[in-house]
């Protein structure tokens, strides 16, 4: 028999986790409270689905909305700190010890500028996901290999074919890690400022649910944004590898045994 | 056998040289009043030349040759390529291959040779035809469509010696092209090299760390001071050409690389 390969073994596993959900809440040992079963969740979900999917749409949207924020000034605002030294001496420091601020903090000003519609959401949530679209935009650039210029240079290249025929691609592949880091950050930021305060969404739902402890509808939620946030995950790999052909695949070559649990997501680190 | 007979005529008409350099001195501004990189450098290169450039490190031989490509200019003097001043980069005139992959790792093989075309756009058409031939000129056929992460270090600096010819300028200027390669590999394109230059008929400035090498390639080797950077020996090398790997055991080629190797050591 050979080993099975880790792909296989992570889709044993999933199986397993769904084939416990389903299992554990019916030996009785945790109550119902704690974790209804599976059956009952998607029972739940099935007959609700209509509130669900009018409020995965008002998430939905919002996400939207806050990504094209996110991305959009992300790559701008990384682009004019990246590329100028006076912005990036003032203002870089700045913005990087921002990034270490819980943001969620700022929440309660959003929701007062904004009300507790999507807007707040989509403020809250864009300036969430903006810091690593912005950072790593200005890192690509920062950190392009001078020899690339220089060669372009030699070759007859102006500065606007330097910077579209060299700067740019070059630095697609860290403003993409960039903007996979924030798209995740702004699902995070969509979903807890629905939780905080609000009328609509999915994190309302799941917020609304507990305080009534209705927890297979709890559950019901947090299935949804799981399914978001895969589906999510999964496009953006699928675009990245696409958009980076050179470099997925000499990350492929180095390092074709450790995919396995490289190519996991983790962006839980809210 | 009919190339051979051009080169033999090319030789004899060396009197035009293809570069001039008269009292370069270059001082790279400081907070406290600047480095002497190149002090006084007076030089001459016959057309059709292959020649290399040795000295210790640091000795301002890539400075010399940005400015010979008009990516810096000196402090003093004057430099001629092909009878006119270079003040900016002129692919057409000059082209200049760099120490190991300058290559663009987001384009393939081919798209890499032809990016100094497509920067004066020239029809998509007329690129890949030139690209090819520059493809087959340094025996990479079929490699067209990797990518430069595909390829070996070998492979990457053929691509770069065909994208440096691709634009055909008389004059290429070389800054260390193979020193991030093996020694077999280096052997190998160094004579790859003289092959290339041969059928193009180029005009070669070529920087190199190894002795060997310089002897190797060389028609004349040009031996700089360590810093500030000044030309302290010229030496011919009268070796007969084809050149073959022999040669490097014979008395004259040992000769020369001991000469070379004093001069070096007197100037660092």
């Amino acid at each position: 028999m050979s080993r099975p390969t880790p792909a296989t073994v992570r889709w044993l596993l999933l199986g397993l986790l769904i084939i416990l959900w389903e299992v554990v809440p019916l030996t009785g040992v945790l109550p119902e409270l704690f974790l209804p079963a599976l059956s009952k969740t998607l029972a739940v979900l099935y007959s609700d689905r209509e509130i669900y999917f009018a409020a995965l749409l008002v998430t939905l949207y919002e996400v939207a909305c806050s990504m094209l924020i996110a991305c959009g000034l992300g790559i701008l605002v990384g682009a004019l700190v990246g590329g100028t030294a006076l912005l990036r001496n003032l203002l870089l420091p700045v913005f990087s010890s921002l990034y270490a601020v819980p943001i969620v903090i700022l929440y309660p000003i959003f929701t007062a500028w904004f009300g507790v519609g999507s807007s707040s959401k989509i403020a809250f949530a864009g300036v969430y996901g903006f810091f690593p679209v912005m950072l790593s935009t200005a890192a690509g650039i920062r950190t392009i290999d001078p020899q690339f210029l220089l060669a372009a240079r030699s070759m007859g290249a102006n500065l606007v074919q330097q910077i579209t025929r060299v700067i740019i691609p070059a630095s697609v592949p860290t403003v993409f890690a960039g903007l996979r880091l924030g798209g995740a950050l702004t699902i995070i930021g969509v979903v807890v400022s629905e939780m905080l305060t609000a009328s609509a969404g999915i994190g309302y739902l799941v917020t609304l649910n507990r305080t009534i402890l209705d927890s297979p509808r709890v559950f019901a939620g947090i299935l949804a944004i799981l399914v978001l946030s895969i589906a999510y995950y999964m496009l953006a790999r699928a675009l990245e590898t696409r958009m980076v052909v050179w470099q997925s695949a000499g990350r492929q070559q180095r390092s074709a045994s450790g995919v396995g649990t490289a190519g996991m997501p983790a962006p839980a680190a809210a | 056998m009919q190339h051979l007979a051009n080169v033999t005529e090319l030789r004899a008409r060396v009197d035009e040289p293809a570069i001039k350099v008269d009292g370069l001195s270059h001082v790279y501004a400081g907070a406290d009043g600047g480095v002497a990189a190149l002090l006084d450098i007076t030089l001459a290169v016959g057309k059709g030349r292959f020649v290399v450039i040795v000295g210790p490190s640091g000795c301002g031989k890539t400075s010399l040759l940005m400015m010979l490509a008009g990516l810096r200019q000196p402090s003093q003097g004057t430099i001629s390529c092909l009878g006119r001043p270079i003040p900016k980069p002129d692919p057409q005139r000059v082209g200049v291959i760099f120490q190991e992959a300058s290559l663009f790792p987001w384009l393939s093989t081919l798209d890499n040779i032809e990016f100094p075309l497509s920067l004066r756009g020239v029809a998509r058409a007329e690129r890949r035809r030139r690209s090819e031939a520059m493809l087959r000129l340094v025996g990479l056929e079929g490699f067209g469509e990797r990518y430069p992460h595909e390829l070996s270090g070998g492979m990457k600096q053929r691509v770069s010696i065909a994208r440096g010819l691709v634009q055909d300028p008389p004059l290429l200027l070389m800054d260390e092209p193979f020193a991030a390669l093996d020694e077999q590999t280096r052997m190998t394109m160094g004579h790859e090299l003289l092959r290339i230059w041969s059928t193009t008929q180029k005009t070669v400035v070529f920087i190199t760390h190894s002795l060997t090498e310089a002897v190797y390639l060389a028609d004349e080797v040009l031996v700089m001071s360590a810093r500030p950077g000044r030309i302290i020996d010229h030496i011919q090398v009268t070796l007969p050409r084809p050149r073959s790997y022999e040669m490097m055991a014979t008395e004259a080629f040992g000769q020369l690389r001991e000469r070379i190797w004093q001069q070096i050591r007197k100037a660092a």
